[in-house]
């Protein structure tokens, strides 16, 4: 018997100490499990930026940027009726104070229109400290989790000197962190030692073979004593009366409660940003080249614009695709780990002048397309890749593109 | 040699070692069924009510008072049916809520505060004690399964809502946030960022279950109280083909 236990004890030791060697912190969200096309044509983010990625528990960051809903939404993905934007944290290592669609304040969830474009800001407060990584993203009912662009936090200082506090509509300040808990607590306690007193007054008796036997024999009278009718009787009166004092008492203390909010905010998008209709382009063919790892673009674009023009990125799913030759500075993208710098190629890099109409060919190539898993669309029920496409003036004005197209894989 | 069947004029109450031994099959059996309890309660609870007992702004006032008692009746009602039926022990109903907030609190405690970091203030559980107290007395007084249905299932639904109210009415305390009125629930589950949970999930006040003269709660839980009678008997002939006796005829 002891020679099995110590041999299952040290099998036991050897199993756990592989677990443990192999421990290791998760990095990801399964941002890169959902589906590339409802990655590439649902909520298309740009020019998302952090106010600061170091910073002590208390301190308030933002995290801003812009996003176009797009066109082309997948018909197999319900419409984005009810919308929250959220931040990807392990558990509440932040506190959210604040949040705004298109400058207005937003707290419920909103309807976002396929086409519409858009503008956040989140506030956030350090509540934790620790490294996460951390991106905005979007839960879309009945759709899933849209991920923005994810960076890594740094939260310094000691995490028992967080303080959250709040104005009650009285006036009066609470702290958010022990708020109702010690009163909670105590009526648990409460009606917890009533409970017990209930089932001591049981168990203290011999149980169940005595019982059982009794009752077998025809015993039944002697299981429940008058006293314990009476005991009975006296507290199924009592309780329901307590309940209902107490009750009266909390309403009492609390006259002007209101029930929980929960109405959909309305939040119209901002005038078109997104094809605004003075750049006009269309995809013509788009053609995926697995060995390559490159997408193909057959693209004819009509510039409106008073100035000639430059392509100058490509991004998808956060994905971007840079043009090394533009002229003018590519928008910030430093705190992003998934830019090709050198991944977009075009036939003709001459400006595009105004009013002209021209066809040209873009390729997009990086190992990105593999890494990211967005080169499982062609495999997709839906295999329709959707991005956006900034062109460039010499002033460094951006005109932007929502692009959509079919793509045919080349397996050779 | 022990054998439980035997008449009224040749009973014989234990002494000695046999009492002895009986009363330690009596711990052992409290034992194993408030783990059991704790555990397979617990699972149930968490299937079935989920978010409603998990975080402060699910608590409405509309389906948390309908969906709880009537998932809560369920173990208690099948508990009782053992408890009471094969041995006269009024106690079913308390040791099943009992066994459940056990589970609850050290899940709140442990995973939700220690492991995700959410203020227990935030995922305070319910409680269910009185309408199960009330529930075993009824069962024990009557001796009925229709009277306990009817009326235990009742009380236990209709109970719930005022007893929980003393601990959770602080949190429907308005607040003024984004120029707009939310309560102290709604605030929390704003604030205290949950990547699963956003804010559309929450069930309040759709469909057709709707306010009359802008009351929900009565309305809800004498709904609540109307199924939970009937969940009452359902869950008691549940316990009644799933126990067995066979093993105490053994002895």
């Amino acid at each position: 018997m002891k020679t099995i236990l110590v041999k299952t004890l040290t099998a036991f030791c050897l199993i756990f100490s592989v677990y443990l060697m192999d421990v290791q912190t998760v990095m990801a969200h399964g941002e890169k499990a959902l589906e590339p096309f409802i990655r590439m044509r649902t909520i298309q983010w740009y020019d998302v930026h952090w106010s600061k990625q170091a910073f002590n528990v208390n301190e308030e960051i933002s995290v801003s940027g812009k996003f176009h809903v797009a066109e082309d939404w997948p018909i197999g993905v319900p419409k984005p009726e009810a919308s929250f934007l959220n931040i990807s944290t392990p558990g509440p290592v932040l506190i959210r104070t604040e949040r705004y669609l298109n400058g207005k304040p937003w707290t419920n969830s909103v309807a976002l229109e396929p086409g519409g474009d858009y503008d956040f800001k989140v506030v956030l407060k350090g509540r934790l400290p620790g490294r996460y990584h951390i991106h905005p993203f979007f839960n879309l009912k009945d759709a899933g989790q849209v991920m923005g662009p994810g960076v890594w936090l740094d939260i310094a200082g000691d995490a028992s000197d967080f303080s959250n506090s709040a104005k009650i509509i009285n006036g009066e300040m609470i702290d958010m962190e022990s708020y109702g808990f010690a009163n909670g607590v105590l009526w648990h306690a409460f009606w917890g030692i009533l409970a017990t007193a209930w089932l001591l007054w049981w168990v203290r008796r011999p149980l169940f073979i005595s019982r059982y036997r009794m009752l077998e024999a025809g015993m039944e009278d002697e299981l429940i004593t008058p006293q314990d009718k009476l005991i009975a009787k006296s507290a199924m009166v009592a309780i329901p009366v307590m309940v209902l004092a107490f009750n009266a008492m909390a309403n009492n203390d609390h006259p002007n409660t209101i029930p929980l909010q929960a109405s959909l905010d309305q939040i119209l998008p901002l005038p078109a940003k997104v094809n605004a209709g003075i750049v006009n382009v269309d995809t013509l063919k788009a053609e995926y080249r697995v060995a390559e790892r490159a997408m193909k673009f057959d693209l004819k674009i009509d510039n409106q614009s008073n100035a000639p023009l430059h392509i100058g990125e490509f991004s998808t799913a956060n994905v971007y695709f840079l043009n090394k030759d533009l002229p003018v500075a590519h928008q910030d993208l430093s705190g992003s780990s998934t830019v090709s710098e050198e991944g977009m190629s075009l036939d003709n890099n001459d400006a595009i002048k105004p009013g002209e109409q021209r066809t040209l060919t873009m390729i997009v190539k990086d190992g990105l397309w593999e890494s990211e898993k967005l080169d499982g669309l062609i495999r997709d029920a839906d295999s329709r890749i959707g991005g956006l496409l900034f062109l460039y003036d010499l002033t460094g004005k951006r005109y932007i593109s929502s692009i959509t197209a079919a793509v045919i894989p080349k397996f050779d | 040699m022990m054998s439980a069947n035997i008449s009224n004029r040749s009973f014989r109450p234990y002494t000695g070692e046999k009492a002895r031994i009986s009363r330690a099959y009596d711990y052992l059996i409290l034992v194993l069924a408030l783990f059991l309890f704790i555990g397979a309660f617990h699972l149930h609870f968490a299937l079935t009510v989920g978010d409603w007992d998990f975080w402060v702004d699910w608590k409405d006032r509309q389906y948390w008072p309908l969906v709880t008692p009537l998932m809560g009746i369920t173990f208690p009602a099948a508990v009782q049916y053992v408890m009471w039926n094969k041995f006269r022990l009024p106690m079913g109903a308390t040791l099943c809520v009992a066994a459940l907030l056990i589970g609850t609190w050290i899940t709140r405690v442990f995973a939700y505060h220690y492991w995700n970091f959410f203020p227990i203030n935030m995922v305070l559980p319910a409680t269910m004690l009185p309408g199960a107290l009330v529930l075993d007395f009824i069962l024990m007084l009557s001796n009925s399964l229709t009277i306990t249905a009817i009326f235990g299932g009742a009380a236990f639904a209709l109970l719930f809502y005022p007893t929980n109210w003393p601990i959770f009415g602080l949190f429907h305390v308005p607040v003024e946030q984004g120029n707009g009125q939310v309560t102290v629930a709604d605030l929390f589950g704003f604030q205290y960022i949950r990547t699963g949970m956003p804010e559309y999930l929450r069930i309040i006040e759709r469909g057709t279950l709707r306010t009359y003269g802008q009351y929900a709660t009565p309305l809800s839980a004498f709904a609540s109280a109307l199924l939970c009678s009937l969940m009452y008997t359902l869950w008691w002939y549940i316990g009644k083909w799933f126990s067995t006796v066979r093993y105490l005829n053994k002895i």
